[in-house]
């Protein structure tokens, strides 16, 4: 069985992959009875992008919304374990959940504008966390719209709902939200899963460039996605982590016979 | 086989302008917004607390000055002077006989609008969307209303009161009750039962009837149900139309007694014992009606 | 031949089923001819009244049945207050409730206060009457009224908070119709919050809102309509209450400033006078015409709580 965590020629290989962004250590995850995620141990390298990849209901997204414990909005849900983020069990009951969240970000399956205008939307998470002049605001707006490509196209109609904007427009404004809070840590949730093949395609050039800065963790269906934009790619599969990888190690030559047959296409 | 565990510490430069501070500490911002936070938390607790107290209080006070009055003489002796030891069955079979009959004429005219308004009055059908509205507007007019109402129809023309006239009366009351459940019910029926009925070649009364309404029975008794604990506290409506009486009378055609209206002229009364009648009567409509509303309610849980 | 019979019975099939198709339709007539009834019946009823008083009918404050004299104005304002105060006691209420039962309640508990809260809607309107008689009534006699006068009675204030400390009156009522339709609007707005979509909470609380910030920032904005809907439901319910407000409001056909002083509603003033009103009297037809009033208001609230909760999609 191979190591999920990060292999020492991994680490020589590349010079800003040194840091683990976060570090997971035999996450266990529970929806009341049901037992989710079986003792998983992963490592998301800093600035890389990482894929979870699986068939549905293998556990990848539940591993998602553990990092920035989005199920604790649920009763009846939760996890054991470690999952070491800044120096910190953030599983620990005494992690601040507002701080956490606003460090490490989320976008989900579909776009999720709030009802106020584009403006507000981006403002509405900085401002719960900071306080800004409406010049440093109007900077850190037009700063993040810019980074995801939405400047041009939305500058004139600030002030509009953000509702009227197109589905894959609304993504990005979503990930502008994200990242405007300034988070260590970007976690997408099938993020193009609801979006025509040309947003799909903007959206994962977009990922290309946020890397620079983010640790990105992505969930996705798509094995062509994983494989254009992820640096390692973890396979799921029944709640376990079966093998975990560089993209094209995982895609040209896996280790593990199911990671094989489901790339193929074999199942799932 | 692992490897060994590596430290994760993380030391990012994310851009200049991310402040070097530790960004687990707590600001002063973040404290204010969690106390905010408990505040908002706290005061909506106290609102459905409030609510829940009230709901105590107001079965408290029946209990503890309805609950001795509760006998098998007041259960069968009609009403009578103060200090007479009269009792409520007037009251409690008028209002048997009222709630009955008005139920027996709202039912099946209710169920039958209800069954028109799911089956034939679909998208598009002007009259099926106006009686919605107007059943909506009956249900929301004010129950005196329905009282004046009948007053002007069946006991003015007369001269006077009757109950039967209250009958009628709380049967206005339950109707749209009865024919907005019903509709929803049936529509909540999947149209393929309907088409796998048709196809066996059944006409569509009889699917209506037997398949359809069949499937429905539960969701539609809940509907009946529910217009009988309507009907059974409601005072207003008979005010102006069985009025009232203080001896025993099976006589639909003159004027009825109720329970209800008896609670109304019993409790500003000066006599004790007409005093504790009221608080009696009115710990029976409330258990009695709360009970239907109870039982309905689990059984349409499941 | 063979042909005949079946073609028989499928014309009586077919005949059966226009039969039923027409008796369903009556049915639904029915419903449309009690409403009609309803609103002629009162509007012929108190035709005496609009044609004897006219324009006075609705500027007139007095309601004098010794001079036979009818004005609108004092139970119409009475009516008025009793519901504004009503709202407003009973709009943090339910706001408060139905955060609470979707927000941070589990979901067991939030199933059992949920329908226990709804079984207080369930209580009879007398039953309040009477409980609000009893312990209402006394509380806002000895505790409330005591204090503002003392305190307040030369305050800006003043002409609102004092009167005689008798405890019935327009807040009496007004607090007990805000329980009354408090646990109705909690259920409407219950159901309204419950319509977000749950992505669209959980992405606010991705960027670390806490509850409360997400409540009024993203669920409050995004269900306006529907919630207004849910106060002119309960505004509804509050004009046209009828027993309760009897019992507490003191039956004084009076014009004031006084929000504790004992006035009567338009439902109030019908259900005491009616009694004593003769058939064919003027004092009966203003009583049916302040029931046709009362009627168009109550219609006027469904179509505008209609119009907002339509607006939401």
């Amino acid at each position: 069985m191979t190591s999920p965590l990060l292999s020492s020629s991994e680490l020589r290989s590349g010079e800003s992959m040194h840091d683990v962004a976060l570090a997971v250590r035999d996450l266990n995850f529970y929806y009341g009875d049901h037992h989710a995620l079986h003792d998983i141990t992963l490592d998301f390298p800093a600035r890389c992008v990482t894929a979870m990849i699986g068939p549905s209901g293998c556990g990848k997204s539940t591993l998602l919304r553990v990092f920035n414990k989005i199920y604790d909005l649920y009763p009846g849900q939760r996890a054991t374990g470690e999952v070491m983020f800044d120096g910190r069990n953030i599983l620990e009951s005494s992690t601040n959940l507002d701080m956490l969240r606003s460090r490490i970000g989320m976008v989900f399956q579909k776009p999720t504008p709030f009802p106020m205008s584009i403006y507000d939307n981006i403002a509405f998470g900085v401002k719960l966390h900071e306080k800004l002049s409406r010049t440093e605001m109007d900077e850190r707006v037009q700063d993040v719209l810019t980074r995801v490509a939405l400047w041009n196209e939305v500058r004139d109609r600030l002030s509009a709902p953000a509702a009227g904007l197109s589905g894959g427009q609304q993504q990005r404004l979503c990930i502008a939200r994200s990242i405007a809070t300034r988070p260590e840590v970007l976690l997408l949730d099938e993020p193009t899963s609801a979006l025509d093949p040309i947003s799909t395609a903007r959206i994962e050039e977009l990922l290309d460039e946020l890397k620079e800065e983010f640790t990105i963790a992505i969930v996705t269906h798509n094995m062509q996605q994983a494989a254009r934009c992820a640096d390692r790619v973890a396979f799921f599969y029944l709640g376990g982590l079966v093998e975990v990888d560089t993209a094209d190690r995982i895609f040209t030559n896996p280790r593990q016979k199911q990671t094989q047959d489901y790339i193929t296409g074999r199942f799932g | 086989m692992r490897a060994p565990m590596k430290q994760a510490v993380a030391v990012h430069e994310l851009g200049s302008n991310v402040a070097q501070r530790d960004r687990w500490s707590l600001g002063r911002k973040a404290l204010r917004r969690r106390i905010v936070d408990y505040l908002a938390t706290g005061a909506s607790i106290a609102a459905a607390g409030v609510l829940l107290l009230v709901l105590a209080s107001i079965l408290w006070s029946l209990l503890s000055r309805g609950l001795a009055g509760v006998s098998w003489a007041t259960l069968t002796r009609p009403m009578g002077p103060p200090g007479s030891g009269g009792g409520l069955a007037n009251a409690i079979i008028g209002s048997i006989l009222q709630t009955g009959l008005a139920l027996l004429m709202a039912a099946p005219v209710g169920l039958m609008c209800g069954i028109y308004l799911s089956e034939y009055g679909r998208k598009g059908n002007y009259f099926a969307s106006t009686v919605r509205f107007v059943a909506d507007v009956l249900m929301s007019a004010p129950s005196i209303l329905i009282g004046l109402f009948i007053y002007q129809l069946l006991v003015a023309p007369f001269g006077h009161f009757s109950g039967f006239s209250g009958a009628v009366a709380l049967a206005v009351l339950a109707l749209p009750v009865i024919v907005r459940t019903t509709e929803d019910m049936l529509r909540l029926v999947p149209t393929a039962m309907r088409e796998s009925g048709a196809a066996l070649g059944a006409a569509r009364w009889r699917v209506t009837l037997f398949l359809c309404l069949r499937s429905a029975r539960k969701g539609v008794m809940t509907g009946v149900l529910l217009a009988l604990a309507r009907m059974g506290g409601e005072t207003a409506p008979l005010l102006f139309t069985s009025l009232g009486n203080q001896i025993m009378s099976l006589n639909m055609n003159k004027p009825m007694a109720s329970l209800p209206i008896a609670i109304y002229q019993y409790a500003g009364a000066s006599y004790d014992d007409w005093v504790q009648l009221a608080w009696t009567g009115a710990l029976l409509v409330t258990f009695g009606v709360l009970l239907i509303n109870i039982t309905v309610r689990l059984a349409s849980r499941r | 031949m063979r042909m005949t019979p079946v073609s028989r019975s499928q014309q009586r099939r077919l005949g059966f089923d226009i039969f039923f198709h027409g008796l369903l339709w009556l049915c639904a007539l029915v419903v449309l001819a009690l409403l009609g009834g309803l609103i002629l019946l009162m509007a012929t009823g108190g035709w005496k009244a609009f044609t004897t008083f006219g324009l006075g009918f609705f500027t007139h404050s007095s309601w004098n049945p010794v001079h036979d004299v009818y004005g609108v104005i004092a139970p119409l304002l009475g009516t008025v207050v009793s519901t504004t105060i009503a709202i407003l006691f009973a709009l943090p209420m339910a706001f408060g409730a139905a955060f609470w039962l979707t927000f941070i309640a589990s979901a067991r508990v939030s199933a059992i206060v949920g329908m226990t809260i709804q079984l207080l809607a369930a209580v009879p309107s007398i039953i309040f009457g009477m409980w609000g008689f009893l312990v209402i009534v006394p509380f806002i006699a000895r505790n409330i009224q005591p204090f503002f006068n003392h305190h307040l009675r030369h305050s800006a204030f003043g002409p609102l908070l004092s009167g005689p400390p008798v405890g019935t009156g327009l807040m009496a009522a007004g607090i007990v119709l805000a329980i009354m339709i408090a646990p109705f609007m909690t259920a409407v707005m219950t159901d309204v919050f419950k319509a977000i979509p749950p992505m669209l909470r959980e992405s606010a609380f991705g960027l670390g809102a806490t509850r409360w910030e997400v409540m009024h920032k993203i669920v409050v904005p995004w269900s306006r309509n529907g919630m207004i809907g849910a106060v002119v439901l309960g505004m509804g319910r509050a004009l046209g209450e009828t027993m309760a407000v009897t019992f507490i409001i003191g039956n004084v056909t009076t014009v004031g400033w006084s929000l504790f002083a004992p006035r009567s509603t338009v439902a109030s003033l019908i259900a005491l006078q009616f009694p004593e009103s003769p058939a064919g009297s003027l004092r009966l037809s203003s009583l049916m015409a302040l029931g046709f009033i009362l009627m168009l208001l109550s219609c006027v609230s469904l179509v505008l709580a209609r119009f907002l909760r339509g607006k939401r999609q």
